[in-house]
């Protein structure tokens, strides 16, 4: 039983499950470093730990400091969310150590899926197909150099170096000319050393034209593993995903049978338990191939949850307690799309922005899900991951649920930060994304020389009228820039004045 | 009712007109609804509502799904370009410099690694020509908007 849980994480996932906990009436704990403390997650929660230390490697990435707070607080269970300590064997392990349950899979698991080389041997003996490539050992710089040489001859071009530790698109770097092996090879490692201080990277071909296609699985601890059915996410920029949904437009259910089928044996091959997502290339052939196992929540998972009417976070609580998973038969229903709205300058390179949200009102009607840990007022600064928020939403078919993104991205109104909304809308409008035909390399493809935003005269004409009678008018909009006031003091936020609930 | 504000195409200046009670340009109206809100009135008839917020001298507006930004200028001003010199996009830190003062270099040639969000960002030569000054090291923090090396076009 689980009647307390710390969230060692932070924005939108920290307030996703905070939220999960108070409906599930298990009491929470947050961890917060100090420039946090005026988060919206922090607010979410019945309790809250200032984590001492100024980097993210003195808080959010000090597990000694987390799980202390978690015994300092009482919390019987630590929930990692995803990103910073979610996918650290030796952190799952403190935590049990502790006397604590790890809401997440089994060190061991974490380990064997964890390590990307690893989990690419392990696959190949569970009779699950992996990419062409090859893993590369050596720790001494020179020498790991040197035979990533002799392996990229062999894999051939394209290919990817991508990191064996890594995540997120750090770490990887694609290949198209061996004369441009070299610089890659060492920036990749460079920046793989610098975002998870090991420096192995492995080899794979590219599979051009492909789409990412993951399958989520749930596995409880009586027995019971099963998969929720597919996402794709094809759609990125920069190796990092920006468009998602569920179910894949061009997946037949006899391929959905055999992924899901796949999923659940790389699940079984580490006696996985909790929630998590076996990612595959699928090529145009028809062929899939394992590209990893994310052992964590996933960013996307609210695709899933929409289309399967499954609570994840919620399962991975009731798992984590010893209690069976509550999920039936999978039941496929309507069609859900995810974007992930980013500070960035999506015409510059996706180059990420800062400044205060000055103006943050997302979206409203039937069909919409907004996950967020910011809100109007707060300021984007360089210390955390740049994303604002995930707008889902759901419709009973595909091009009614672009349709809906469509809406929902035209009612989203963000001032005082540069984002990548138009960017997102115009996304919406290309003809891949119509048809559903996506892979890996569409918004390259679209976009070969960068995207520019789409000009309208007349709209622009009018905004210069509304920045003059701005100015004219002296309409000064109320907001914090960097812990200063500019302008008169506004009306206090309606968190200032939060109640906590001490049951 | 006058105001300047800066474009990448230079100095926009923007006479505001009055007509019936809204404001008025380009054959556009805008009548003030409250709380940096906006019903505008597109010349074609189209009405719309928009918002306005600002954050420093810079003016955003959200209109019809767009997002502006219109820098206001003082009056006579001028453009304030930064002519050859390569502005840090993040505050981030130096991770290396590819170039030394003197090199000459293409467009589009790396001259400079940045580390910001924990992601390498490469900062590339924007033209051809002579590298005149480098104002970081290894290693070294740079504030968002920092002038971190510059290049002088190579004369014909």
């Amino acid at each position: 039983m689980i009647a307390k849980v710390l969230v060692a994480n932070r924005g939108e996932i920290a307030c996703r499950i905070l939220r999960a906990c108070q409906e599930a009436e298990i009491e929470t704990v947050a961890v917060c470093a100090p420039n946090d403390l005026e988060s919206m997650f922090v607010e979410m929660a019945d309790e809250v730990v200032v984590l001492r230390g100024d980097s993210i490697g003195e808080t959010y990435l000090d597990h000694t400091q987390i799980i202390q707070a978690a015994l300092d607080t009482g919390a019987h269970a630590i929930h990692p969310g995803f990103g910073f300590l979610s996918e650290r064997a030796d952190v799952a392990r403190a935590v049990v150590d502790a006397g604590l349950v790890w809401v997440g899979p089994r060190a061991e698991a974490i380990e064997q899926m964890g390590d990307k080389m690893t989990a690419r041997q392990t696959m190949r003996k569970a009779g699950v197909p992996v990419i062409p490539g090859e893993e590369v050992e050596s720790i001494d710089e020179d020498q790991a150099m040197l035979e990533l040489e002799e392996a990229s001859t062999r894999v051939g071009y394209p290919l990817l170096l991508k990191a064996s530790s890594g995540g997120g698109g750090k770490g990887m770097r694609a290949v198209t000319n061996p004369s441009e092996f070299h610089e890659a090879a060492r920036a990749a490692r460079r920046e793989a050393v610098a975002a998870f201080g090991d420096g192995r990277i492995y080899i794979e071909r590219l599979l051009s034209g492909s789409k990412h296609v993951e399958i989520q699985v749930l596995a409880d601890s009586h027995g019971t593993t099963i998969h929720l059915g597919e996402r794709e996410c094809s759609v990125q920029r920069r190796h990092q995903k920006v468009f998602e949904e569920a179910p894949c437009a061009t997946l037949t259910p006899e391929l959905r049978d055999a992924m899901g089928d796949a999923a659940v044996a790389a699940a079984e091959a580490v006696a996985y338990e909790g929630a998590g997502t076996v990612e595959f290339l699928l090529a145009p052939s028809g062929e899939f191939f394992f590209l990893e196992m994310n052992t964590r929540i996933q960013v996307e998972h609210p695709v899933t949850e929409l289309v399967t009417g499954v609570d994840i976070v919620r399962e991975q609580l009731r798992i984590a307690s010893g209690a069976p998973m509550s999920c039936g038969p999978l039941n496929l229903r309507g069609h859900a799309i995810e974007v992930r709205l980013y500070a960035e300058d999506a015409a510059n390179n996706f180059l990420p922005a800062i400044g205060p949200l000055a103006v943050f009102q997302p979206p409203q009607g039937p069909g919409i899900r907004l996950d967020t840990g910011v809100r109007e007022g707060d300021d984007v600064t360089p210390n955390y991951d740049p994303m604002l928020a995930k707008l889902i939403v759901w419709a009973p078919s595909r091009v009614e649920a672009l349709q809906r993104m469509r809406r929902a991205l035209d009612e989203f109104v963000i001032l005082g930060t540069t984002t990548n909304i138009r960017f997102l809308r115009e996304l919406c409008d290309v003809q891949a994304v119509i048809e559903g035909t996506t892979t890996t390399t569409t918004i390259d493809d679209t976009w070969p020389n960068g995207w520019q935003p789409s000009e309208n005269q007349s709209i622009e004409e009018a905004s210069l009228l509304m920045a003059a009678m701005g100015e004219t008018l002296g309409l000064h909009r109320v907001h914090r820039t960097g812990g200063e006031v500019s302008g008169s003091t506004g009306p206090p936020s309606p968190f200032a004045t939060l109640q906590r609930r001490y049951p | 009712m006058q105001h300047t504000f800066s474009s990448p195409d230079g100095p926009i200046e923007v006479t505001l007109g009055k007509d019936d009670g809204a404001f008025a340009l380009a054959g556009h109206r805008a009548i003030l609804i409250g709380d940096g809100r906006l019903r505008v009135t597109l010349g074609d008839g189209r009405i719309m509502f928009g918002h306005v917020a600002k954050v420093g001298d810079v003016w955003w507006v959200a209109l019809g799904g767009h997002t502006y930004r219109w820098e206001r200028m003082e009056a006579g001003a001028s453009a304030g370009g930064n002519e050859g010199g390569l502005i840090a996009p993040m505050p981030g830190k130096v991770l290396q410099v590819l170039v030394k003062v003197g090199h000459t270099v293409e467009a589009g040639q790396a001259l400079m690694v940045l580390e910001a969000m924990k992601m390498e960002h490469r900062i590339v030569a924007p033209s051809d020509g002579i590298v005149t000054m480098i104002h970081f090291a290894d290693g070294d923090q740079v504030e968002q908007g920092a002038s971190l090396l510059e290049i002088e076009a190579e004369s014909e």
